[in-house]
């Protein structure tokens, strides 16, 4: 047998360039996710494409591939400690990417690169997902189409017309792409496997309060989550209070969550009072188990749980934007505590001072009464030059004298951890809540956008006659915190002290006064939220609620939902093909369409016409072939030569023609 | 990215390699998808599906409107190359990308044609191995095209009656015989046709040799005449398949094939004798193709 040698073409540059660059878009989910040697690497990888490429210069030899697969292997195992999960398994690909960029060198290896650029889109939606991410992937994703488009134009093509049939070609997908997303079963499989994600619950908030944990948090942008009140009932700014963790174990200034919170007994929650208020809340993936509500929630959404304390539990981490609704009432007053658990509510830490001690029951032993008990140590935090500070210093869980005699300098985590100490001290029932307090208001998208930098945490406590009850000690030393929100705070602040931060934040100061930059950042968090909400949680529950809501109520008629998206995917690719036909078959008038069709007719009996051949002689050759037309034949030559040579053809030639030319393979 | 097979059903697209790939890709992201719920990269899934889905259409049509024909072939020797000139017209309103031209039954002859407009032709020659002598047909001419994405390749099939002859090989070690033989019929030892003396005026044929038209007299107004020279010769040169002694049938046609030529180049007027065909002897580009074209086809 003869070994047909493959061709071995060399790409194009110019679909290569196409390629290169859809590879950079493919970079920016890379960069914080995975160690930045990683994309790093990838970067050169590809730059050296460029530079070994004219010099005809390519990876070939095995043992130097199996070199830097090794070397490669070795390096994730040693920053990793493992190949398995999933950022490993992503850097594995990624870097396996750049060794096959250094090798590809054929148009086969070109296809096989375009594929692999796929894979990395996938990677890094599982990175991440959002907004800003998913339109770099997109512009890989369109770069792809243009370097395949380019690539099967060849080299002559200009430059910018693969980039509009790119355009086009998606544009064209659009519909079906709804279609598919909207109404493709989305299967639970049973073969999960999990690639547990290695992030840490490291954004932001914690089941831990301890001094410097919210303050932490006070630079961070990254949103937490958005919240819409549908039915229009927005409670004030200043009580916006998203309630997140309800801690119920103190050590001075460290607080404790509950691991596993358990359920709620339905009996044991109060009559709300006050007016309910429905939001929608779209929370961005933390890898942890809480969610967050307006003060205070009185149901929970599917998946989760209502926890003791009032505060929401997912049953399940989440790993993705959730989106959930919820009712929050501002009053649940519940005056009903046994001994039994009034007891835990008042323990502290042994290691408590004397000197607090004393503090806390000079209190206790003035006034009897729990609400005098409170107001006056709010009145010790209003008045005994207490700051509300960013930046208090170090602080040890056990430094309680630190900051209540002396340092008396703290951000709200402090604040909420004494007040909580010294109340149990003086013998009322109180817990620490963590959550945000506040948040930005997006008047394009109508949704509030809370950011990890609204994080707070605030006291309750436990008065006999109404339950439990939000005191904010924070609003005692910087009651502008609340009412302001953090921003507007540190703001104000900033301004009244004359300095500013750094050059970036006078920046975006600076853009943030011009109108239209505020106006675009909005749009922006509107669209990012719409991205998430519409979206990035729409799975297969959103999915069976949109068939409910379009009356197809049970998922048993998968099978009618996928024969009707099918068929509608037909009917449209049918619609296109015939449009497209109608737009670029060949222009010719009637006459010579139909004598075409005539010849291809006659070409079908046996008698083809060459190219070469006119019309008289075809039909004198014709009628020999075809005897039995050899009439018809004969006039619709006839007719033919008459309507396109004729200074003056008849009209009613024309119409005698189409007939004949119709006529004449249904005679036969 | 060869055709595999010549599919003879109606149905003009088939799939290429990188198809397979992107079932792969497309099998991987679901599987990655589903199995994380993620919705972005169902998204992504949906977008590689919806793209895949809108060029087929696209694929389909690229060759609408295309028409191919080829040119006139000059036949060529066994062993050399056939040169197949293809025009292929776009009459179409769109301008048509990225078609493969080839020739299924000719071996794996390819060309490219990277666009053609709207209205426009572009000419291009496919070149393929000229294996036995005879007269062969190019049986069909391909055109296909993967353009958009390349997961797809349609395929028109255009009837090609075209034929080509292909000369036998020349070759052979034997000497251009040096005798030769004297025509009793032949009043002259001169021949009649090409040569150095000039010998008078007749008229002109079509078909002929335009190198010998007398335009002199053209130009005073008469008729086309050819001028005839005769040149000096010993005598007549038969090439004769009988008289060869050696080989088989292809190698004395292949020797037969090899005089010609050597004769053609040196100026001598030849003959060609095989059973039942005699060709006079002459000179000429018309008669050396009349007899390398008779040995082609002789069986």
């Amino acid at each position: 047998m003869k070994v047909v040698r493959k061709q071995d073409t060399r790409i194009p540059r110019r679909p290569l360039l196409w390629l290169a660059a859809a590879l950079l878009f493919t970079l920016p989910p890379m960069f914080g996710t995975l160690p930045s040697w990683v994309p790093l690497l990838f970067l050169i990888a590809l730059a050296a494409k460029f530079w070994m490429e004219p010099k005809g210069y390519r990876l070939r030899s095995l043992v130097w591939k199996l070199v830097l697969v090794a070397l490669i292997l070795s390096l994730l195992f040693f920053s990793y400690g493992s190949i398995r999960g999933m950022e490993p398994g992503v850097s594995l690909i990624v870097m396996l990417t750049s060794v096959k960029i250094l090798e590809a060198h054929t148009a086969r290896e070109f296809h096989i690169m375009i594929m692999v650029a796929w894979i990395l889109c996938l990677c890094g939606f599982f990175l991440s997902q959002n907004l800003a991410i998913a339109l770099c992937l997109l512009i890989a994703f369109t770069l792809l189409l243009v370097a395949l488009i380019q690539f099967h134009r060849g080299p002559l093509s200009a430059f910018w017309s693969p980039v509009r049939t790119a355009g086009k070609l998606l544009a064209q997908a659009a519909p079906l792409i709804i279609l598919l997303f909207l109404f493709f079963p989305r299967l639970s499989t049973g073969f999960r496997f999990q690639i547990a994600p290695q992030r840490e619950a490291s954004t932001g908030f914690s089941d831990r309060l301890s001094p410097g944990s919210v303050s932490f948090l006070a630079n961070s942008s990254e949103v937490a989550f958005r919240a819409e009140f549908p039915d229009g009932k927005i409670p004030p700014l200043s009580a916006m209070y998203w309630r997140g963790l309800v801690m119920w174990h103190g050590e001075g200034l460290e607080w404790a969550a509950p691991n596993a919170p358990a359920a709620l007994p339905r009996t044991s929650q109060g009559t709300p009072h006050g007016q309910a208020i429905r939001q929608w809340i779209t929370i961005e993936a933390h890898d942890a188990r809480w969610m967050f509500a307006l003060d205070r929630p009185v149901n929970s959404p599917s998946g989760a749980t209502l926890a003791p304390g009032n505060y929401l539990w997912s049953n399940q981490p989440i790993h993705k934007p959730r989106r959930y609704e919820v009712i929050s009432y501002p009053e649940i007053p519940n005056n009903r505590l046994h001994s039994r658990e009034r007891e835990p509510l008042l323990e502290v830490p042994t290691a408590i001072s004397p000197a607090v001690r004393a503090l806390a029951q000079s209190w206790s032993a003035e006034k009897a009464e729990p609400r005098a008990i409170v107001n006056k140590a709010l009145e010790f935090f209003r008045t005994q030059g207490f700051h509300y500070s960013l930046s208090p210093g170090e602080y040890g869980k056990n430094d309680l004298d630190e900051f209540l005699f002396h340092r008396r300098l703290g951000f709200c985590e402090h604040y909420a951890a004494s007040f909580a100490t010294l109340m149990r001290l003086a013998g009322i029932p109180a817990r620490v809540v963590t959550g945000y307090l506040g948040g930005e208001y997006n008047e394009i998208g109508h949704f509030f956008l809370v950011r990890q930098a609204d994080a707070h945490a605030w006291c309750e406590v436990w008065f006999p006659d109404s339950g439990w009850q939000r005191i904010d000690p924070t609003a005692a030393v910087a009651p502008d915190r609340v009412n302001l929100g953090f921003n507007s705070f540190l703001e104000r602040r900033g301004a009244a002290a004359g300095h500013l931060d750094n050059t970036q934040s006078v920046l975006a100061r600076e853009l943030a006064r011009w109108p239209a930059f505020d106006r675009a950042r909005l749009g922006w968090q509107t669209l990012s939220y719409a991205w998430d909400t519409r979206v990035l949680s729409f799975d297969g529950d959103e999915q069976e609620s949109f068939f409910a809501s379009i009356g197809i109520p049970s998922h048993r008629q998968i099978f009618l939902i996928v024969g009707t998206v099918v068929i509608a995917i037909a009917l449209l690719l049918a619609l296109y093909a015939a449009w497209t036909h109608l737009r670029t078959r060949p222009c010719g008038d009637r006459l010579k369409i139909m004598y075409e069709s005539f010849c291809r007719k006659a070409a079908r009996l046996g008698a083809p016409r060459n190219p070469s051949e006119g019309p008289f002689d075809f039909s004198r050759r014709a009628t020999r072939l075809l005897p039995d037309e050899s009439d018809r034949i004969r006039r619709i030559a006839k007719a033919y030569i008459a309507l396109r040579y004729a200074p003056a053809p008849d009209p009613t030639t024309l119409e005698q023609f189409a007939e004949e030319v119709n006529g004449f393979v249904r005679a036969s | 990215m060869r055709q595999g097979g010549s599919s003879k059903s109606g149905f003009p697209l088939t799939s290429t390699r990188s198809f397979a790939g992107l079932l792969f890709v497309l099998a991987a992201i679901w599987y990655a998808a589903s199995s994380q719920n993620n919705a972005a990269s169902y998204l992504l899934l949906f977008a590689l599906m919806g793209v895949f889905l809108v060029s087929i259409p696209r694929t389909l049509l690229n060759l609408g409107g295309l028409q191919a024909t080829a040119e006139s072939i000059k036949p060529a020797f066994a062993g050399q190359e056939i040169s197949l000139p293809v025009e292929v017209t776009n009459e179409s309103r769109a301008t048509r990308y990225g078609i493969a031209l080839t020739l299924p039954d000719l071996g794996d002859a390819r060309k490219r044609i990277d666009e053609i407009p709207p209205g426009k032709a572009a000419r291009t020659v496919l070149r393929f191995p000229a294996a036995t002598r005879g007269e062969h047909e190019i049986g069909r001419l391909h055109l296909s095209s993967v353009y958009p994405l390349g997961f797809l390749r349609v395929l028109k099939q255009l009837p090609s009656p075209q034929r080509y002859v292909v000369y036998p090989k020349p070759a052979g070690d034997q000497r251009l015989p040096a005798e030769t033989v004297r025509s009793g019929q032949r009043s002259s030892q001169r021949e009649l046709g090409e040569g150095d003396d000039f010998a008078g005026v007749r008229a002109y044929v079509r078909g002929e040799s335009q190198r010998h038209i007398d335009w002199k007299a053209v130009a005073r107004g008469q008729a086309l005449m050819t001028k005839q020279f005769t040149a000096e010769s010993d005598g007549l040169l038969y090439l004769d398949l009988a008289a060869m002694r050696f080989g088989d049938l292809e190698a004395r046609l292949s020797q037969l094939t090899l005089w010609v030529i050597e004769a053609e180049r040196a100026r001598r007027p030849y003959g060609l004798r095989l059973p039942a065909i005699e060709i006079p002897p002459s000179l000429g580009e018309p008669h050396f193709h009349h007899c390398l074209r008779t040995l082609a086809l002789f069986q």
